[in-house]
């Protein structure tokens, strides 16, 4: 076969692009208003403008620490705990059910308690980030722990090893794909999260600026921050993808 | 004691404690019994909400909402994903769109919602079906793919056409697949509920969390709050005895 | 000097749930010397591997008892190395990190553990493949690693289960000459179990023949063929009547257990 371009990426590419231009006909024609639904120049253009007047950037990055001040302590706690959730039937038998509810319960229904407890600035964000990461991390972890094969135990075990260097040696490293997989997932619903925390009520952020923009009625700036947010989705989710194959190499046709 | 019924009591002992502890943490005055409330307050709030009709008027609002909006989400999102897997080119076009909607917080986009239908039912059911119809398309897609072949070869070499192919074969081979994205989906359309409540609505549990929240009146938002969780849970747990029962046959 | 003794061994498995425990070993005992070379034959499921794990300590018997050097066998240690049959090898680390392991568990400082992984590595011949992962190996060549990995602890009692099992003929006779060389070198004491009879006697100071399941102890031979043996000896005359005794009383076995191991039992 001749070079040949791949036509998944060729009939989805045309379809994006006569998606833009019948949006772009419809909204700058103001067939329908075009307050509500925009179209891809005048997108640009906001996006452009944001951009340069530093206003997103600030938020963006407010954001962003929110988020990490979150996630990262729910990637430790959820990983102890989904270790101890495996490791030990009681621990197990006494909290699963607890977090099997908090797994399937809307998460944002917690929100405006958060902020009633921990304030309107960016602590309730950090706390709704780490709840929302740390049970999918917890549950993976268990997964994986779970699944770890008996003859990987067996042969640290046949040379001697420690309680503490089969958890260390044999478990966390076989554990680890499926750990990675609840990070994607964490990453998801963090990152929805602590939007529409921001959404609910803040005084800096993305969500909060999404918030001023549609109160002011401004479509073109929601797309594009509604764009931000996605992208920085498909980055994480690129990223840890990157990682899992640094760190997970053997998984390649294992 | 059997192992379930350990597991059973082991679960129970765990909410237990955890309400003893919160309950003598907020009767010595350890956390702020106003700000934090404590489970008699919620205990008394429940009677309450319950004694005038609240719960009941936000719990059928929302069970409705969530009922029309995953009910909508499970047609379309099958019929994408049936049209995505039976036509390369449907799937090589609508895919990226889909990953758009699966991808955004698709919250942000709510006041053009309450324009377009007006604070309340149809914005809340549109949040929680754009939310929940995605992983419903993407899992049938996946199913429609996982079909084996020779099966279709056998309807086809008795003589069957392409509707028997679609209802024989492709439909009650993808179940398994469809159900697994229902299940995902029933918990992002009970989501979506509660977001659009919060963003677009005056009724519902997820409007009252955020009404009680605004008054600082925790107690009280703990009662829709607990009803959800309550609700999460009991549907999860519905949908997975009913997909046992279905897949039966997979032994 | 009489290094191993396995004295009146019995392990049970636990029961699966509703039914009876499963009793794999019925008294085995043994005696092995210092530097002896023991094969250990016996039909498929007969308990060689059950024996293995519970001379490594991987095991607790039900009853009876190991000893190595007069002391009583209580744990796992890197005076006993397991080769297994299942490679057990950790998908996550490439050959030399797999061959490290055992050291690791015992502190060797890190860049000493690289030397002598290396050295083991070389001696499997997998020099080439250090780097790789055991997903990129064929099933002997895992094999080796396993090899390496319980040969760099530099053990007393080297603990082989079918260790050629998963190459084909003419790599197997070639490595069993590179085992043999390495075993007149250092005079490890070897315990190897094997399905393949014309292996058991070419290797073996003495043969243990097991009975089907649950294992015992049926008859041990003293295999009286000069040392170093070449490759030729396998058409000896002596060879051959070993190799009959042997059959005759392998297949008495495994008629009584009903089943031949996978076929491939035969010389
Ligand atoms: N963990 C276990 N639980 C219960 N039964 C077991 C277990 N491991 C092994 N067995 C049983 O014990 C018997 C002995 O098993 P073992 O693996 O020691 O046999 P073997 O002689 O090594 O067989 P092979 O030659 O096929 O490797 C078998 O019947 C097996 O089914
Ligand atoms: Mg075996």
């Amino acid at each position: 076969m001749g070079a040949f371009v791949n036509p998944r990426w060729l009939v989805g590419s045309a379809a994006v692009a006569a998606f833009l231009v019948v949006w772009q006909i419809v909204g700058a024609n103001e067939i329908i208003r075009s307050d509500l639904v925009s179209y891809p120049t005048e997108i640009a253009a906001s996006a452009r403008e944001l951009a340069a007047s530093g206003e997103l950037g600030a938020n963006a990055l407010a954001t962003l620490r929110e988020f990490a001040e979150g996630f990262a302590p729910a990637i430790v706690v959820g990983v102890l705990l989904g270790l101890g959730f495996a490791l030990s039937k009681i621990v197990r038998n006494l909290f699963e059910p607890l977090f099997v509810a908090m797994y399937t319960a809307p998460l944002i229904a917690f929100v405006p308690l958060l902020v009633v407890w921990f304030g309107v600035g960016s602590t309730s964000k950090s706390v709704t980030t780490f709840l929302a990461a740390v049970v999918p991390i917890a549950i993976n972890t268990t997964t994986g722990v779970r699944e770890t094969q008996e003859s990987w135990i067996r042969a640290c075990r046949a040379f001697g090893a420690t309680r503490a260097q089969i958890v260390a040696k044999a478990i966390l490293p076989g554990a680890l794909p499926v750990v990675m997989a609840g990070l994607r997932l964490a990453v998801g619903r963090a990152i929805v999260g602590v939007v529409a925390a921001e959404m609910y009520v803040s005084t800096l952020g993305v969500g909060r600026l999404i918030q001023t923009y549609s109160t002011a009625g401004r479509a073109a700036e929601i797309f594009v921050l509604v764009g931000v947010v996605a992208g920085f989705g498909f980055v994480c989710v690129g990223l840890l993808r990157v990682l899992e194959n640094r760190l997970a190499p053997w998984r390649a046709r294992a | 004691m059997s192992e379930r019924a350990q597991s059973l009591v082991l679960g129970v002992l765990g909410f237990a404690l955890l309400i003893a502890a919160w309950e003598i943490c907020a009767r010595n005055g350890l956390v702020n019994p106003v700000v934090v409330s404590s489970p008699s307050r919620i205990a008394a709030a429940f009677a309450r909400q319950w004694a005038s009709g609240d719960l009941a008027t936000d719990l059928a609002t929302s069970a409705v909402e969530f009922a029309v909006g995953f009910g909508a989400a499970m047609v379309a999102g099958v019929a994408i994903g049936l049209a995505m897997g039976l036509n390369r080119f449907v799937e090589y076009a609508v895919d990226p769109f889909v990953w758009f909607v699966y991808a955004s917080p698709l919250i942000a986009f709510y006041p053009l919602l309450i324009v377009w239908l007006g604070f309340g039912f149809a914005t809340v059911v549109t949040v929680a079906f754009l939310l929940s119809f995605v992983s419903i398309a993407v899992n049938t897609l996946a199913g429609v793919h996982a079909v084996d072949p020779s099966h279709m070869r056998a309807v086809l070499a008795f003589g069957g056409g392409k509707r028997d192919l679609v209802f024989k074969v492709v439909l009650p081979a993808s179940v398994p697949h469809i159900l697994a994205g229902a299940r995902i989906g029933l918990g992002r359309a009970l989501h979506g509920v509660v977001l659009g409540e919060m963003f677009g609505s005056n009724d519902g549990l997820g409007y009252s969390i955020t009404r009680y929240a605004a008054q600082l009146k925790t107690a009280d938002v703990f009662v829709p709050l607990i009803t959800l969780v309550v609700l999460g849970v009991a549907i999860n747990q519905a949908s997975g005895l009913l997909e046992a029962r279905l897949l039966r046959w997979r032994a | 000097m009489t290094q191993l003794v396995v004295q009146g061994l019995r392990l049970e498995y636990p029961a699966a749930r509703g039914g009876a425990p499963f009793l794999a070993l019925s008294d085995v005992d043994l005696a092995v010397e210092k530097g002896e070379f023991v094969t250990i034959v016996g039909p498929s499921g007969c308990g060689k591997s059950t024996m293995l794990m519970l001379i490594a300590a991987l095991l607790r018997p039900t009853r009876g008892a190991v000893s190595l050097n007069g002391q009583p066998v209580a744990a796992p240690g890197p005076d006993r190395a397991l080769v297994f049959q299942d490679f057990a090898l950790l998908p996550w680390r490439n050959v030399l990190k797999n061959v490290e392991l055992g050291l690791e568990m015992q502190g060797v400082a890190a860049a000493k553990r690289t030397d002598i992984a290396r050295k083991n590595i070389d001696m499997v011949g997998l020099r080439a493949f250090e780097r790789h992962y055991p997903h990129q190996l064929s099933g002997g060549m895992r094999q080796r690693v396993g090899i390496a990995r319980a040969l760099s602890v530099d053990p007393e009692v080297l603990l082989m289960d079918e260790p050629f099992g998963a190459l084909d003929a003419q790599i197997r006779q070639v490595m069993g000459s590179e085992l043999l060389h390495i075993w007149e070198r250092d005079r490890k004491t070897i315990l190897f179990v094997t399905h393949d009879i014309d292996e058991a006697i070419y290797l073996a100071d003495r043969i243990v023949v097991m009975s089907a399941s649950p294992g015992r102890v049926v008859q041990q031979i003293k295999v009286d063929l000069p040392r170093p043996r070449g490759l030729s000896i396998r058409t000896s005359a002596k060879f051959n009547e070993y190799r009959e005794t042997l059959w005759n009383l392998l297949e008495e076995q495994v008629r009584q257990s009903g089943s031949w191991a996978r076929g491939e039992g035969g010389a």
